[in-house]
């Protein structure tokens, strides 16, 4: 059996310390804030991002550094003594990231060492990705086995973001059509969602009451009809966020509640989404579980 | 025919001459609305309702017969319903119709079982039947004329008489029946206006001078109304701008341009003055449309020294120095005379630049061929406003009226039409305008090809920006009827506007002039200042559970009161967002929503 590596990108929303806890590797994401350089969970914490975020910085994301992701894959390889990596990076749908990983993969080098993994996840839903590698490859899957099937299923995913405003995402750029058209006269907080590759309006609504109720009866819709009924447990349910905890510790005891019996993993949104999302956003995931 | 049969040519007669006095009668049935609010238009309702079937049974051939008259008249009135009384009256005279329509001579036996076929489909067509209203008056007639049919009357004649003074008896019982009806001292307007098409068609039939002429103003009133309201009363304005400004010419007019010019200036307004030399030609004009004869100058030559005054307002700031006067009439006028301005433009119109917004959106909803889609949407609201707020949120199409003008069967549908999309969701805004609404439904339904039409019955405008806003693409059809029904039940709503005349309601004394704050459980405040009454109609709508105050402020609140209003609100619930919007629309100071 080889010895397999599970590596993300700071996205999945794991941090460097529970990275080593569980067992996952976690490359930091760049930023480029007034002209500074900052690695996610590196030099740049959570409350130091969103205050310059706060203070209209001009904030830029990028993909890890071809040179970057190497290092980390020569030393995985070449020093810890990993036969293969299993690289799940943030979604291709979101950003390019998982494309030039991919493409640095066909090298010689790595060929049939690094599998590259677009399964279009994001936050939370990337994170579950990471634990699923790592029980396949404990259970004796090969890293190519593991990426086909985490590929197989990248559709059996749903997230419901509720934005406080949509000044970051305009700002950013990174908005589809169908979202653009959600900014109105009136003040709405605006519910995305991601299925597979991009982040598109579903719903719009005037208080967070009315979109926490919509977030919720959609995924609870969407495990009745597309992963075998709330009462099958048979998905992973999560809860995403930026900036203000306690608000989301309210709408995880909401969901809780609506959907009970189930372990509701919760997570700051990672520093890429947020930025282009802003503060006050709340998020509900799931993913099926994968049987293998 | 003798006088114990009536034939097609006789109910043709009745029905214009019944159709004629309504339309005599309408503004006095204004009148008696309950709610003192400057759009009491039962009686204009239910006149256009009536006329868009007179106008088509006027250009039947005399000797049409009782099936084709019959359907004219169904039809018709069906097409042309608008406001709850009028969907109503058009109910009773689709049963009455089918009740008759396959006699040529009709005795007092298929009369009283045409009544009785008439008061059946009304009440089918209301939800929710209420007594002591129109309803409670055809029921009334219906079951005399069954009684003397029973007893063996054949005279028509006497049949006729007592049927109406039965009918008359009721509609005066109709305070006794609903205690609001008693507090304002009214009886219902409804049952007024049916009682005043019997007796109608009874003068009808006695052959009492009447003109039986139908003119087309009655049929389209918004785009004519100035010649319609000549009529009514002294203190009318017919024309609101006063505009004047000087063509520089760019070359002298001659003979023939002067006289044309001149006589369009006639065509769209009066009070004209147009003196020109051979440089400058100066033009005074009171219009209802600056823009037009602006426009129509512009080809002449550039303008300067322009100047354009509402004499309207002017009217109306005179009016409101003078409360307690008791002058509701002349205020109502005014407000009348408000609506004219809903801008209304026929094929063919010149579209005045002042209105561009308004004029292109309209225009362009019309000309562009829209992307076919799954779901569109259709709603009603004055205030271009409200309506820019409406199309920001995804509605295809607005039809502008609502308050002071509900759109009919046939304008709604018209809407539908232009929305190319299988399913067309309708809000209308308004409780007079949702059985309207409901009657397009069923009429599309009869139609060919797969369109179908969703009523959510939206009351108001707050109703009708949270049922859209809870729309979901992804969503069924079903998923979305029952999502934005349940929506128009969270968010609670108050208007604030003025009363025509002194009444009582829930206890509460109103004077004629007062601003009232209403709300969804009816009055909330009335004073003498709008802030006050907004103010304090905000806070009896509030509860601790909403977190968010939508205000939006009207065409006569300028954005600095109400900006001052809105701190005032933010202050009082400092946990609450509080959100201030232009809306436009006319007669309502604010409209507030609470969610």
């Amino acid at each position: 059996m080889s010895k397999i590596a599970v590596l993300t990108d700071s996205n999945s929303g794991i941090t460097q310390a529970e990275g080593t806890e569980l067992g996952i590797y976690v490359v930091p994401m760049p930023f480029t804030i007034d002209g500074n350089d900052y690695f996610e969970d590196i030099n740049l914490t959570q409350d130091k991002f969103y205050e310059l975020l706060g203070n209209d910085a001009d904030v830029m994301t990028s993909q890890p550094s071809p040179d970057s992701l190497m290092k980390i894959w020569d030393k995985l390889l070449n020093e810890d003594g990993y036969d293969e990596i299993v690289y799940i990076p943030m979604s291709s749908g979101l950003s390019g990231s998982c494309s030039s990983a991919y493409g640095l993969s066909l090298e010689d080098q790595y060929e049939d060492k690094v599998f590259v993994v677009d399964n279009q996840r994001i936050s939370v839903t990337q994170r579950q990705s990471c634990i699923d590698a790592l029980e396949m490859a404990n259970a004796g899957m090969s890293a190519s086995q593991i990426r086909d099937k985490l590929v197989e299923v990248k559709f059996e995913s749903s997230i419901y973001i509720m934005l406080d405003t949509l000044y970051y995402l305009k700002k950013g750029g990174r908005i589809t059509p169908a979202a653009a058209a959600l900014g109105t006269l009136l003040r709405l907080k605006p519910v995305l969602t991601i299925q597979g590759e991009k982040l598109d309006a579903f719903a719009k609504a005037r208080t967070s009451n009315q979109g926490k109720t919509i977030m919720i009866n959609a995924i609870k819709k969407d495990i009745e009809e597309r992963f075998g009924g709330v009462d099958a447990h048979d998905v992973h349910l999560e809860i995403a966020y930026t900036f203000d905890k306690e608000t989301a510790e309210a709408f995880k005891k909401e969901v809780a509640e609506a959907l009970p019996g189930y372990d509701i993993h919760m997570d700051p949104l990672s520093l890429s989404v947020a930025c282009h999302i802003g503060p006050g956003a709340l998020a509900v995931a799931c993913s099926r579980k994968v049987h293998f | 025919m003798g006088n114990n049969t009536l034939n097609a040519k006789m109910i043709s007669k009745m029905f214009l001459a019944g159709a004629k006095n309504l339309d005599a009668k309408k503004d006095w049935i204004n009148e008696l609305n309950v709610f003192p609010v400057p759009d009491g238009d039962t009686g204009t309702n239910m006149t256009m309702t009536i006329m868009s079937a007179a106008k088509d049974v006027s250009q039947l051939d005399e000797n049409t017969d009782m099936q084709t008259l019959c359907k004219t008249i169904s039809t018709g009135s069906l097409r042309g319903a608008r406001g709850n009384s009028g969907v109503i009256l058009s109910q009773l005279l689709r049963g009455f119709t089918k009740g008759i329509k396959e006699y040529d001579e009709l005795d007092t036996v298929i009369l009283a079982a045409a009544c009785e076929k008439a008061v059946e489909t009304a009440y089918k067509a209301v939800m929710k039947p209420k007594e002591g209203t129109i309803l409670t008056v055809a029921k009334g007639a219906s079951e005399k004329a069954t009684e003397l049919a029973n007893e063996g009357v054949t005279d028509i004649d006497k049949f006729l008489d007592e049927v109406i003074k039965y009918a008359d008896e009721v509609l005066s019982k109709t305070p006794d029946m609903l205690p609001v009806l008693k507090e304002a001292g009214v009886v219902d307007s409804g049952g007024q206006g049916l009682v005043q098409v019997l007796k109608g068609a009874y003068d009808g039939f006695l052959g009492k001078e009447i003109d039986l002429s139908i003119n087309e103003e009655s049929a389209t009133p918004v785009a004519n109304a100035p010649k319609m309201k000549a009529k009514t009363e002294e203190a009318d304005i017919k024309f609101g701008y006063c505009t004047e400004f000087i063509v520089l010419l760019n070359k002298p007019l001659n003979v023939k341009q002067e006289m044309d010019f001149k006589g369009f200036l006639e065509s769209i307004g009066d009070s004209i003055v147009m003196v020109a030399d051979d440089e400058i030609c100066k033009v005074h004009v009171h219009s209802n449309d600056p823009g037009l004869a602006i426009q129509r100058a512009l080809k002449y030559g550039q303008l300067s020294n322009m100047k354009i005054d509402n004499m309207r307002m002017e009217h109306r700031e005179k009016l409101f120095h003078e409360t307690g006067d008791g002058k509701w009439l002349e205020i109502k006028t005014e407000i009348n005379g408000a609506a004219e301005q809903t801008p209304t433009y026929r094929q063919g119109d010149t579209v005045p630049l002042m209105n561009g917004s308004t004029a292109t959106a309209g225009a362009k909803e019309v000309e562009e061929e829209m992307p076919h889609k799954d779901c569109g949407f259709v709603t009603v609201c004055a205030g271009d406003g409200l309506a820019e707020i409406f199309r920001s949120l995804g509605v295809d199409y607005v039809i502008e009226g609502g308050q002071t003008m509900n759109p009919s069967t046939e304008d709604i549908l018209n809407a539908v039409q232009k929305v190319n999309a299988d399913t067309v969701f309708v809000l209308p805004n308004n409780k007079n305008i949702i059985l309207a609404a409901n009657q397009a439904q069923i009429l599309v339904e009869d139609m060919p090809g797969d369109k179908k039409i969703v009523v959510i019955p939206t009351k108001n405008v707050p109703q009708g920006v949270s049922a859209v806003i809870n729309y979901i693409p992804d969503a069924s059809v079903e998923e979305n009827t029952e999502a934005m029904t349940d929506a128009i039940g969270g968010v609670k709503s108050g208007e604030v506007t003025y009363a025509v005349r002194d009444t009582v309601i829930d206890g509460i004394e109103i004077k004629s002039g007062d601003y009232m704050g209403i709300g969804d459980a009816g009055i909330q405040s009335v004073g003498a200042s709008i802030e006050e009454v907004t103010f304090e109609m905000i806070k009896k709508i509030m509860s601790d559970d909403l977190e968010l105050i939508s205000i939006y402020y009207g065409a006569d609140i300028t954005e600095d009161v109400a900006a001052k209003l809105k701190m005032r609100v933010e202050a009082e619930f400092s946990s609450c967002d509080v959100e201030l919007q232009y809306g436009g629309q006319p007669i309502y100071y604010y409209i507030v929503s609470a969610e």
